[in-house]
């Protein structure tokens, strides 16, 4: 068996896999085990469903076509069922990001579709849609000095009366090769995330298990008319809806009946951390002025310390 | 609600027959925003609905991969229209009207293909009610095109004649939209006229441009889209093309290529200029390339009308 930790769960494997920290102490029982086994091809009683998924109450089936079927249950156990005529190297990067993100909707967990950084010990997160640039923001500031935190799902836990506090995702950032390239990545390259795709796992420098006090949310925006690049911040009133909006799967936040936990969390954030949209364009050149707004910013907000 | 598709090649009119569509829901005489269209305007390939839909990460599929999914979440869409209702009450609600319209148009710049399995890519009549296809001079379309591309007129040609083109298509990185294959210019309006699935609106350009209302209407009756005459007239005033360089010079348009590059995505909106803008050996080419579905569509070859010179 294979060990890891995601998310701050303790994660036991049939499966290897690559794209995560592997754990560093044994523990003897896990949050979440995942193990290759049969799945059915449909759930009898599901209440709502899609294209390539069905949920019918603690079980969720995922099909996808050519990779595998994965029937999660309870949100602590994965049971995968791999295509007969897929490569089952395709399978683990799917179970990192989709699967797991799945999983967390289904423990209750709150879970933001973002990357999230380090910096001066606290946990800054960037949210935004696939493709809006996670992944590069938090490599490009890794580089700068600020340890990735998270590469795809942004896990949050929220106790009454503290600061809300972020789970590093345990895991390697995938980035597309444009991206290795042009952010100059290619020292800390690994293998392809799928033979087929020109995605790459890459090393983070520094490893980390402790989860961090969370003290800003971006909201990623590309700067297209009416918006201007910049960074604002969002009123605590429109707090809600954003961060419902940038769940991992938005669409689940209703289905699996969270609306009222993400309301409850947006008020806990916003009362400890600042909420802002950051507005740039979407190119490889302006990623030095993007950080360096981001620095001012974090001094503005008391997070760094101000340049001498 | 209905689900129609605004199919074309790019640069031939979509954008603007969208706008006209949307302006169809103005209040009083104030035209609808550029940047703030009705929300069932969207694009069939938008890589945010699929990954929603399906819950799996298109980043990590390939480009077949997706297109096999295509028509499950394209069929799923259309059997699931509360979605698109919630939001477009919520957009009326925005603008200060009621009521929602009972079509949905869909833009789609899509060749209308079969995927490796052989189904079809926007699932048939599943998908949707049926497509306007719109279709504009392909010699009009290039100068177009190249502006668009910031490339140059040969190069557009070039991409136009190509029958594997396509939107979205690297493999290094990841775009807002899923891959589009639109083929040739030729290929691409053939795919959409000789398909059997849906019934179609073959709608020019030129004709769009000569009697806007009429066209219009012609769409929207099509589409069983039922409005009053003067939202129609009001709609062809509000989203004429010299407002819409405008809004975009005032405030750029969000849908352009490269917003911040200066280059105008409403450039002329007229029929013929390329009779200004091409060299006649561009002319020659582009009716060797796209001579025989020209023709299909009525437009006159320059040269057919030429004496025929001895070598």
């Amino acid at each position: 068996m294979h060990r890891y930790r995601v998310c701050g769960l303790t994660v036991g494997s049939d499966i290897m896999l690559p794209g995560l920290n592997a754990a560093t102490s044994a523990t003897p029982t896990h949050d979440v085990t995942i193990e290759l086994g049969t799945t059915p091809t449909s759930l009898s009683d599901a209440t709502a469903n899609g294209p390539t998924w069905q949920i019918a109450g603690q079980q969720f089936l995922l099909a996808i076509p050519g990779i595998a079927r994965f029937l999660l249950t309870d949100g602590h156990h994965i049971t995968v069922t791999p295509d007969t005529d897929g490569d089952p190297t395709d399978i683990p990067i799917f179970i990192l990001g989709t699967v797991f993100g799945i999983l967390l909707h289904q423990r209750g967990q709150i879970v933001l579709h973002a990357s999230a950084v380090r910096v001066n010990g606290k946990a800054v997160l960037f949210c935004g849609r696939s493709g809006s640039g996670k992944s590069t923001m938090a490599a490009a500031l890794a580089k700068h000095g600020f340890p990735v935190v998270a590469d795809d799902v942004g896990a949050i836990s929220i106790t009454a009366g503290a600061t809300p506090t972020v789970h590093p995702e345990g895991r390697h950032l995938k980035l597309w090769a444009q991206a290795i390239d042009r952010l100059d990545l290619a020292a800390g390259r690994g293998d392809r995330v799928r033979r087929r795709l020109e995605k790459y796992y890459v090393a983070p420098d520094d490893v980390f298990v402790q989860s961090l006090p969370l003290a800003a949310i971006y909201i990623l925006r590309e700067a297209r008319p009416p918006h201007r690049p910049g960074i604002e911040q969002q009123a605590a009133i429109d707090g809600a809806l954003a961060l419902r909006q940038n769940a991992y799967r938005p669409h689940l936040v209703n289905r699996m009946g969270q609306k009222t936990d993400y309301f409850r969390a947006a008020s806990a954030i916003v009362n400890s951390a600042s909420l802002f949209t950051l507005t740039r364009p979407l190119d490889f050149k302006a990623m030095p002025a993007v950080i360096a707004s981001l620095e001012q910013n974090w001094q503005d907000i008391g997070l760094l310390d101000k340049a001498a | 609600m209905r689900t129609v598709w605004l199919a074309s090649f790019p640069k031939s009119g979509n954008t603007w027959l969208r706008m006209l569509i949307a302006n169809l829901l103005a209040t009083g005489e104030q035209p609808i925003d550029i940047n703030d269209l009705p929300p069932q305007g969207s694009i069939a390939s938008g890589r945010e609905p699929f990954d929603e839909w399906t819950q799996i990460e298109s980043g990590l599929l390939t480009f077949d991969e997706i297109d096999d999914l295509r028509p499950r979440v394209l069929e799923y869409i259309y059997a699931h229209p509360e979605e698109h209702i919630a939001r477009a009450e919520a957009y009326s609600r925005n603008q200060g009207t009621t009521g929602t319209p009972p079509t949905r148009f869909v833009k789609v710049h899509d060749a209308y293909t079969l995927t490796r399995r052989g189904e079809p890519l926007l699932a048939g009549r599943r998908g949707a009610d049926g497509a306007v296809v719109l279709v504009r001079d392909p010699r009009d379309v290039a100068p177009s095109f190249a502006n668009h591309n910031r490339t140059g007129i040969d190069q557009a040609i070039a991409t136009m004649a190509n029958r594997e083109c396509a939107f979205c298509a690297q493999t290094n990185r990841q775009f807002g939209q899923l891959r589009q294959r639109m083929l040739s210019w030729s290929d691409h309006v053939a795919s959409w006229l000789d398909q059997s699935d849906l019934p179609i609106l073959l709608l020019r350009y030129e004709e769009l441009l000569a009697d806007t209302a009429g066209a219009l209407r012609n769409v929207l009756s099509f589409a069983h889209y039922d409005t009053e005459p003067k939202r129609i007239h009001r709609a062809v005033r509000l989203a004429r093309f010299s407002e819409l360089r405008a809004q975009e010079a005032a405030k750029g348009f969000r849908e352009a290529p490269r917003p911040s590059s200066g280059n105008q995505f409403f450039r002329r909106g007229i029929a013929g200029g390329w009779r200004d803008e091409l060299t006649s050996a561009q002319v020659a080419r582009l009716e060797a390339d796209h001579g025989a579905m020209m023709k299909r569509l009525g437009y006159h070859l320059v040269s057919d009308a030429m004496p025929v010179h001895a070598e």
